[in-house]
Formats: C-alpha cells, sequence, structure tokens
C-alpha cells in the first residue's frame, strides 16, 4: 500500500513525532511504501536543522533525513506553519530579510495543498497528532 | 447502517475552542485551503470546537488573531455546510440559532454517518 | 538591529520601511499616496479600475482580518462590482502575476501566507 504520514507533533514535547517515526519504519518494513511525511501544526519542528539533543537522544531531524536518504520517502513542511515559528530555509530566509535559516533539503518547504494532494494520492494518510 | 458513497470531498472536524492553542485556526487554514482548490468542505465542530461558534467574540484576543472572522469568511469559499452535534450543544447550554453562523444540527448517531458521507476526513 | 527585517526605504527621508519584496513593514503606514509610490517603483499608474479593487481588498481585510486569496477575491468584486469584473482574468490584467499578492502589497496588507 501507498501511506503518506501527517506529523502534528514537536518532537522531544509530546509522543507523536516518535510514534509517527516508528510507524514509518514498521510500515516499510513489511513492504509497503511511505511515499510523503507532511509536517503541520507543531510537527514543523522536526526539521530544524538546529535541534541538538543530549547524544544519547534520538536525533529527530536526522531520523527523519535518514528515512528520506534509505527510501526515498519526501519530507514535507507547510510553509506558513513553519515561518510561523522560525523554521525558514535559505531562500524564506532572504524573502524575510533574516540572517539565519533552519531547514535544509531533505526537508522541503511546502504549501497545504500538497497535504490535501497526498490524501487524495495514498492508500492511507496516518495522522500523529498530540 | 447503510454505506453510501461519499457524496462530498472533505471533512474537517474541529474539536478546540478558540485562543487555547492554533488547533482551530490551523484546522481552518486546512479548510481554506482545500475550498480555494475547489473542493467541496463540511465542517463539523466537535465538543469544545463549538466554542469557535460562539456568539459576541470581540474582534482579536488579546495577542492574537480571532478566529470569528475567518468563521465569517467561509461563506466566501462557498463553505457553507457547519456541522454541529446537538449533544455537545446541550453540554455547553448553547442552543443552535444563538451561534454566530447558520449550523446544521446533527445528533450523535450521525456523527459516524457523516463520516462515511465524506471521501476524507481531516481531524483537528 | 531592532528590526533586521529592513531591507530599504519607499521614500527618501527614509520613514516607510520596505521588506525584500516591497511590502510594508508598518502596515498603519499606508496611506493612497503610498499606494502611490508603490505602484509607481513598477512603472505602474493606479487607474480607477486599480483602485475599486484596492479599496476593496482593504475593506475585505477589515471585515475578516486576512488579505484576501485568489478565490474570495474573485468572489467580493463579482458580489461587490459585477460579474465582469468578478473574473481572475481581469485581475490578472490589472494586476499582473499574482493578483492577491500583487493587490495586497499595493493596499498594504500583510503578506498573503503561501499556501492560501
Amino acid at each position: 500500500m501507498r501511506y503518506a504520514l501527517l506529523v502534528m507533533g514537536a518532537p522531544y514535547s509530546h509522543q507523536a513525532a516518535h510514534s509517527a517515526l516508528r510507524f514509518a519504519q514498521a510500515i516499510i518494513r513489511k513492504g509497503h511504501h511511505l511515499d510523503t511525511v507532511f509536517f503541520y501544526h507543531d510537527g514543523v519542528h522536526n526539521a530544524s536543522i538546529l535541534m541538538s539533543p543530549p547524544q544519547d537522544e534520538l536525533h529527530m531531524r536526522n531520523a527523519w533525513a535518514e528515512l528520506h536518504e534509505a527510501h526515498g520517502t519526501r519530507l514535507e513542511v507547510c510553509i506558513a506553519a513553519a515561518l510561523r515559528r522560525g523554521l525558514l530555509d535559505a531562500s524564506e530566509a532572504k524573502r524575510h530579510a533574516k540572517t539565519a535559516h533552519s531547514v535544509e533539503a531533505p526537508f522541503e518547504l511546502t504549501g497545504l495543498g500538497q497535504l490535501l494532494e497526498l490524501q487524495r494520492q495514498s492508500d492511507r494518510l496516518v495522522t500523529f497528532a498530540p | 447502517m447503510t454505506i453510501t458513497a461519499a457524496t462530498a470531498d472533505l471533512l474537517v472536524i474541529l474539536r478546540h475552542g478558540p485562543y487555547g492553542s492554533s488547533w482551530l485556526r490551523e484546522g481552518l487554514d486546512v479548510s481554506l485551503v482545500a475550498a480555494a482548490f475547489g473542493q467541496k468542505v463540511s465542517l463539523m465542530f466537535l465538543g469544545e470546537g463549538v466554542l469557535a461558534l460562539m456568539p459576541g467574540q470581540a474582534k482579536g484576543a488579546p495577542g492574537q488573531k480571532a478566529t470569528a472572522p475567518i468563521i465569517d469568511m467561509l461563506a466566501m469559499y462557498d463553505i457553507d455546510r457547519l456541522l454541529v452535534c446537538s449533544d455537545d450543544l446541550q453540554r455547553m447550554g448553547l442552543q443552535a440559532d444563538e451561534l454566530c453562523a447558520a449550523v446544521e444540527v446533527i445528533s450523535g448517531e450521525n456523527v459516524s454517518a457523516e463520516l462515511d458521507r465524506h471521501r476524507s476526513v481531516f481531524n483537528f | 538591529m531592532l528590526n533586521p527585517q529592513i531591507y530599504r526605504y519607499l521614500d527618501v527621508q527614509k520613514t516607510i520601511a520596505l521588506d525584500p519584496e516591497n511590502y510594508l513593514i508598518n502596515m498603519k503606514q499606508w496611506t493612497p499616496n503610498v499606494a502611490e509610490m508603490l505602484a509607481e517603483q513598477e512603472g505602474v499608474i493606479l487607474a480607477p479600475e486599480h483602485w475599486e479593487i484596492i479599496t476593496l481588498a482593504r475593506n475585505f481585510y477589515q471585515r475578516y482580518e486576512m488579505a484576501p486569496a485568489m478565490r474570495p477575491l474573485v468572489k467580493a468584486v463579482a458580489t461587490e462590482l459585477g460579474a465582469e469584473k468578478g473574473r481572475s482574468i481581469y485581475l490578472m490584467q490589472l494586476f499582473p502575476g499574482s493578483p492577491a499578492k500583487r493587490v495586497a502589497q499595493l493596499a498594504g496588507l500583510p503578506k498573503p501566507t503561501n499556501c492560501l
């Protein structure tokens, strides 16, 4: 089956993102295809390249990036939710005259229209929210 | 239960009141985008979500943008089917005709029928 | 710097600050004259046809606290100015590119969020 996930919880604050990652790994192990993980609401914090957890804790941003590396899963972030919360890639930082950015590939800033498109194309869209 | 084919595109369930969190606002944002892309959208206000329709909300809550103007704007996006569950109205001590938008009141049993009627559902 | 967003100024006196996309940093500074200066930078002189849309967008914002995206803009124009003008092609002619963004910029409204 073709799956997509909607993640709406911030890492280290709520279980949602951590469960989503484990679910993602499980469905792939079972032979399903995971097209995209879409981050909305506080889930956008998963994309922060600046997150710096202690070495003995899971690095959520890198864990998502590894999922992309290994399985080609797209990591899409709602741009409106992200900008409000200070998550900008280099081009948005420039557009808003900011001196730094916090989102880099493989995460992509995209519109909510993309989430609706995912729902249309996937066999299952599974939501993880706090 | 009879299973009928989905007759509308998208159902967005809103379970949070204004201001306590951004769930209501960001749920409404998804609804507006879907409508802007031409989908037929229904909204279902459940539990505390009914408070989004409270009459007499002031413009702009302290330090936050209000959601009442978005409710007012739904018609501009042709979102005209707003569902409210009768149990929730009763629990909140509200009457359908005092809410700030025209709603369709459904019984608790009909909530699941509405889920079936829509091709897809988002839950906020 | 208190506001590092400031990219440049619209006026020589440096009182009206703009961001990199020529949106006002301080929405309260908008006046019809500011709109004319903003248009002038792009080599456009605002005609009455532009003004009725700009005014409509400002009223929309007053009422709904949101700059109109394309779909509600078309609908609002159709309702208030008639079906002939309430078409995206008409708005595209007046405000080439992305009418919703362009109108918001000239009307001194917030940048429409990218996904609407």
